[in-house]
């Protein structure tokens, strides 16, 4: 009997995969002993014009900054929020760390540093360098956004995050102060008897007025260095205050608000390498915050955890195994590894699904509303269409499909959220669900099922050319990708006229012709012309297969490429590294359709 | 012959090569927007019977001619008339395909319609201020304004399509010529730098140069129009005005005892109402510069229907009156002026029912074959 036929092998394998997965969440959920980061990261602040734990603060901070969320070192923080405690509570420690990456020669020589060990570079390393780093931005930052040199972009970059960094180090504690509940009691103390004294009819005490005036400045200049804003206060969710604002506020009524009492508790704690004080500060705040702004901490809660378990980085790994299942499928045609990797799609999925929820819940939205969240969708429509198609067809092509686009399009997430937070808020034009949830999803579908049809057809030029496809599968594949381009037709067509309605209720033109428009339009004419040409005559079948892979190149321009016009296009930006990963898609696309004419000839 | 011809005009070999010439077209223009910008490549490319295509943008160094946007549109058109005509019968089966197809036709008239009837024009109005007239942002005018006297004003206008070197225009007592008109231009002090020869010799324009410009093709950035302009009256001797749109001021002469005022201005719409801002509000997120709404709070004043109302203009909900629509497009001045965009489109029904017959139509002959897909199939498995 062979082990590859064993019915059993078709649960085996996508219940070991739920064991993994579910003694892997277990484990990053697990709360570590010592410092309580854990609980540290999911109090709420709001930056970015949203509230948000401090976790995800760390994480795209970290991620803009180093690209990765990990900290090098052997004695670096362990976690983001670890991170950025040490960040705010130690800074002369966080800035021996090397974060800053440095990939242009040309900011090396500017900066003085030497490629060493690495590119990476600590925030002390780079302080001398200052003056000349501002002088540069100074000069950049008059110059046409699209006509800058790839040079001075990430010399732009590289000075953004500094200045983030800095800001970042002054958003819960002031540097250089050891102890921060002191001072701010000493504050109120002074500052609320120079007010009460400056109220009597005598003349003040003048040593009194010039130290509550001393520290009073001191606070008023901390303001402008954070734009975190880190204390509730009031009830609409708008009423936030950064640090000092809200210790400035207090002199009013002489009681220090809870949150900046927690913070400089759990600051000093920390210098003092105190985990038991630092963990009751944390505690006695979540508490606090519990009793007085349940919605926000549920909130930071959910993202804190949503951030932890990281479900589409799991999905992608599950989505590696259900190809290989499925592919493994083709070559033992009797196998149960169809039936295997069609479980560990459907696995993938429900996380895939999961993640995509979450943020709807988080940011009350349509599952689209940024690049980001689009690649996430797209991947997410592929595989709901190719669960439709693998289920009427059983050949597992829709499943090693969906399972490669899915990775794919989780993969360009990644790497679209190393350019900040992706819970972004809406520009006030975007602010409308009604639009985002029909035009936006329904035109993102209209994507899915391009990219469907055009690798349905690479399947069938790959194992037409390398394979030796059987009738039955050649007459599957040619029914698939018709109906995915029908369906294809539909969608974009519908989705670009629903954006166009949506431009004549909102400024009063139904089509404009800008990029984004006609990358859409191109979209709806090329399904257009593969369908007439099919009904024509024109084209058989292996015509249909090209022009369906051709298809991928219209879709990734419309998604991709018109957002690049005004970069890309430009002499300076052929070296952005998104642009040459279209132009890399490009090529691949082109090599499966000159493969196209390899192997055996048209039945 | 004419079967022939015929045959050619109803195949779906040209529509198959009209579509893909679309993309094309489509592609080079979108691509040509780098350089041109929007409002020239729609009006190069797209509205036109034929365009030239800078192949090297910007260096003028080869020009290919191109089938335009209107050519296309019509052999579109054509094509679509023609293989309904010759080869479609009436049928249940069809009338799927009849429905695209004509929802389809709608939708290119209306793209026609847009183009000939339409008209976008901004109000910019101040907190409290009250206007009763709109202005074109690409387009001016040299309004000739003649005081009668009794407080009243008439007012000739030059539209910009008229402002062409040598041209005149007579009026009661003098005469009118546009010595020189530049599209785009910089006003500088005199020997600053190479400058156009032509000098002012009245009026606020005396002792200023100006520089010709290339034309500014940025979607955020706007020509900047100059002209000079001789008043020659009947009797006398010549007097030459520096006009631009950037000089706020309007400037006078007398002739013949009359007092005249000259400007160069945005050309205007009249509208037989008027709009008051009450309040203009700019919201942003915390902590950000990210606009969270802009809105408009406004009046409506109509003398003539006694009409007197509030109405709050905001982003994807537009005010629309007597025809026109007033979207919030913009604000300026820290938030104490608001930017409205005023657009007059006789024909924007006709996109919603075209989409809606394209749509229904795809609906149903793409189900139909779903249908007959799943009946084969069926076929296959249970013969």
């Amino acid at each position: 009997m062979n082990v590859f036929s064993h019915r059993s092998l078709s649960w085996l394998l996508p219940a070991l995969c739920v064991l993994a997965l579910v003694v892997n969440a277990l484990r990053s959920n697990r709360a570590a002993a010592g410092w309580d980061f854990r609980n540290f990261g999911t109090l709420p602040v709001v930056a970015n014009g949203r509230v948000q734990p401090i976790d995800s603060l760390a994480r795209n901070h970290l991620l803009a900054i180093h690209a990765t969320q990990r900290v090098p070192g052997d004695d670096a923080p362990a976690t983001p929020a670890a991170w950025l405690a040490e960040l705010a509570f130690r800074p002369a420690v966080a800035d021996t760390r090397k974060i800053f990456l440095i990939h242009h020669d040309d900011i090396l020589g500017l900066t003085g540093l030497t490629r060493g060990s690495g590119k990476s570079f600590c925030f002390d390393e780079l302080r001398p360098a200052f003056p000349a780093l501002q002088r540069e931005a100074a000069r950049i930052e008059s110059i046409d956004a699209q006509k800058r040199s790839a040079y001075e972009k990430a010399l732009i970059r590289l000075t953004r995050n500094l200045f983030a960094y800095n800001q970042l180090k002054h958003a819960l504690a002031l540097p250089r102060k050891e102890n921060m509940e002191a001072e701010f009691g000493l504050f109120l103390e002074k500052v609320v008897s120079a007010l009460a004294a400056a109220d009597q009819p005598e003349p003040p005490d003048a040593a009194l007025m010039e130290d509550a005036s001393a520290r009073m400045r001191e606070m008023l200049a901390w303001v402008p260095l954070s734009e975190v804003y880190t204390t509730p206060s009031g009830a609409g969710d708008e009423d936030w205050r950064k640090l000092p604002d809200s210790v400035i506020d207090s002199a009013q009524t002489g009681i220090l608000h809870p949150a900046a009492l927690a913070y400089a508790r759990m600051g000093d704690a920390y210098r003092a390498g105190d985990v038991k004080a630092f963990d009751q500060a944390v505690a006695e705040y979540q508490n606090w915050l519990a009793a007085n702004r349940a919605p926000d901490l549920r909130k930071s809660s959910a993202e804190t955890l949503f951030n932890r378990l990281a479900p589409f980085y799991q999905s992608m790994a599950v989505y590696v195994v259900a190809f290989l299942c499925a592919a493994f499928s083709w070559l033992r045609p009797d196998s149960a590894l169809r039936g295997a990797a069609f479980r560990m799609l459907l696995i993938g999925f429900c996380l895939h699904t999961s993640g995509l929820v979450t943020r709807m819940v988080l940011e009350g939205r349509p599952p689209v509303t940024n690049l980001y969240s689009s690649a996430v969708f797209i991947g997410w429509g592929v595989i709901v269409l190719s669960m439709v198609l693998e289920i009427s067809y059983r050949n597992a092509i829709g499943t090693a499909v969906a399972a490669v686009i899915g990775f794919g399009t989780l993969l360009i997430a990644h790497h679209l959220s190393l350019s900040g937070d992706t819970l972004e808020m809406m520009r006030a034009v975007l602010d409308t669900n009604f639009w985002l949830a029909t035009h936006v999803v329904i035109i993102t579908l209209g994507y899915s099922s391009c990219f469907l049809a055009g690798f349905l057809a690479i399947v069938w030029i790959l194992r037409r050319a390398f394979g030796g496809m059987s009738a039955e599968v050649n007459g599957s594949l040619r029914g698939m990708v018709y109906g995915v381009i029908c369906f294809a037709t539909l969608a974009s067509f519908v989705g670009t006229v629903l954006g166009g309605i949506w431009a004549d209720q909102s400024w009063g033109r139904f089509w404009g012709w800008d990029p984004k428009e006609n990358g859409a339009l191109l979209i709806v004419l090329w399904n257009a012309i593969i369908l007439h040409a099919r009904w024509g005559g024109m084209i058989k079948e292996r015509g249909m297969m090209v022009m369906a892979v051709f298809g991928n190149v219209v879709t990734s321009w419309s998604w991709f490429g018109t957002n690049m016009l005004g970069i890309g296009l430009h002499s300076y930006g052929f070296t952005d590294a998104a642009f040459l990963w279209l132009i890399s898609f490009i090529a691949t696309q082109a090599a499966m359709i000159g493969l196209a004419w390899h192997g055996p000839p048209q039945r | 012959m004419m079967g022939t011809v015929v045959k050619f005009l109803s195949s779906l070999r040209l529509t198959v090569f009209l579509l893909g010439y679309a993309m094309v077209l489509i592609f080079i223009a979108t691509v040509s927007q780098v350089h041109l910008g929007i409002h020239e490549v729609v009006q190069q490319f797209f509205r036109s019977w034929l365009a030239w295509w800078d192949v090297w943008p910007g260096e003028k160094r080869l020009s290919l001619p191109l089938p335009g946007g209107v050519l296309l549109g019509s052999l579109l058109i054509v094509n679509l008339l023609a293989a309904h005509g010759s080869r479609f019968r009436l049928s249940k089966g069809k009338m799927g395909m009849l429905l695209i197809h004509s929802g389809i036709l709608l939708m290119l008239l209306s793209e026609i319609c847009t183009g000939l009837l339409g008209k976008e024009a901004q109000m910019t109005v101040n907190e409290g201020q009250i206007r009763n007239y709109s202005t074109f942002p690409r387009e001016v005018e040299i309004a000739v304004i003649e005081s009668t006297g009794d407080g009243m004003e008439t007012v000739h206008a030059i539209p910009q399509s008229r402002l062409k070197d040598g041209a005149v225009y007579p009026f009661p007592g003098f005469t009118l010529r546009v010595d020189r008109y530049f599209a785009n231009a910089d006003i500088l002090e005199e020997g600053v730098v190479e400058s156009d020869p032509m000098r002012a010799t009245a009026g606020a324009g005396v002792g200023y140069a100006v520089v010709r410009k290339p034309r500014e093709t940025a979607m955020d950035r706007r020509d900047l129009p100059a002209g000079f302009v001789s008043v020659m009256p009947d009797t006398g001797e010549a007097l030459r005005f520096l006009l631009s749109n950037a000089m706020a001021q309007e400037q006078s002469f007398s002739v013949g005892g009359k007092h005249w005022k000259l400007s160069m201005r945005q050309a205007r719409m009249y509208h037989p109402f008027s709009l008051k801002l009450l309040d203009f509000s700019h919201d942003r997120y915390l902590g950000t510069n990210v606009p969270k709404n802009f809105s408009s709070k406004i009046r409506l004043l109509n003398p003539e229907t006694g009409e007197d109302r509030e109405d709050l203009i905001y982003m994807n909900h537009p005010f629309r009156y007597q025809g026109l629509t007033f979207y919030q497009a913009g604000f300026a001045n820290d938030d104490q002026t608001t930017i409205l965009q005023v657009v007059k489109n006789p024909a924007w029904t006709l996109p919603y029912i075209s989409c809606a017959m394209v749509s229904l139509g795809l609906l149903g002959v793409f189900s139909s074959h779903l249908r007959k897909a799943v009946a084969r199939r069926k076929s296959i498995t249970q013969p």
